[in-house]
């Protein structure tokens, strides 16, 4: 009888899911390993959660740049689509290019990947609380927010691209910084 | 820096895992099996990147049949001794 498939619902992950990625099980993906590309992944989940928090001043960002009603939402639902599927893209990817190791408990690991992993919740912790930081700032002198509005900048976005880079961080951070995942 | 694993950078473990994993005619992803370790983790330790816990010290040792005090040293070792 083949063995049950454990779900581990904290983390997020499966099992079977963390082992076929840690033991190179699916060679479709190798392509996600090297420094390099997991480096621009980095790069396009942090300019998805900057467009996606710049979701909540388009009411600003559109008479800013003069655009009509009809040009306005064209470009904002364009926008919108492209931003959520690289966004969703990116942090899949993301989680694949770094074989689970940041999401998995500690019995599917080794004592280095928990080390790594451990260290990568460090940093992103730290940058985490530099990115609240900043957004507190920003709600404090930008335009006022408010959620989900019908009228007015709706600060949803903003809340949504900070629980986005809560989940990701780690692995961005890991997939930034280690040398071979 | 995370890229250097060792417990305290200023003391780095050494050892003759390599040396004696080859002589023995084992792949990485064969000792890695026996210890119980993935097989990136027997790489970090032979580039020196990574001092491993006791237990991981002692069960290599054991896997490669040989003295931790023989596979193991915070002086750096000279290879093929």
């Amino acid at each position: 009888m083949p063995k049950k498939n454990k779900i581990y619902w904290f983390e997020g992950v499966t099992e079977k899911g963390v082992k076929a990625l840690l033991n190179d099980e699916n060679s479709k993906f190798r392509w996600l390993r090297p420094q390099r590309n997991r480096r621009v992944l980095v790069i396009l989940m942090a300019l998805g959660l900057i467009l996606t928090s710049l979701g909540s001043y388009w009411p600003t960002l559109k008479t800013n740049l003069n655009l009509s009603a009809e040009v306005g939402i064209i470009v904002y639902s364009v926008t919108a689509i492209f931003v959520i599927l690289a966004m969703v893209g990116c942090y899949s990817f993301l989680r694949i290019a770094v074989r689970s190791i940041a999401d998995a408990p500690d019995e599917l690991l080794d004592e280095r990947q928990i080390a790594v992993r451990n260290t990568s919740f460090r940093y992103a912790y730290f940058i985490l609380s530099y990115i609240l930081m900043g957004l507190m700032v920003l709600m404090m002198f930008g335009p006022e927010l408010q959620m989900f509005q019908p009228e007015g900048e709706d600060g949803s976005y903003v809340v949504i691209a900070a629980l986005f880079a809560c989940a990701a961080a780690p692995s961005m951070v890991m997939a930034w910084r280690e040398k071979d995942i | 820096m995370l890229h250097n694993m060792s417990r305290n950078p200023e003391e780095p473990v050494y050892n003759r895992i390599e040396e004696v994993r080859s002589a023995l005619g084992l792949s990485r992803q064969a000792l890695a099996n026996i210890v119980g370790v993935h097989y990136q983790t027997i790489g970090y330790l032979e580039r020196e990147e990574y001092s491993p816990s006791l237990v991981l010290a002692l069960r290599i040792s054991k896997a490669l049949d040989q003295e931790v005090s023989a596979l193991f040293s915070l002086t750096p070792i000279k290879k093929g001794k």
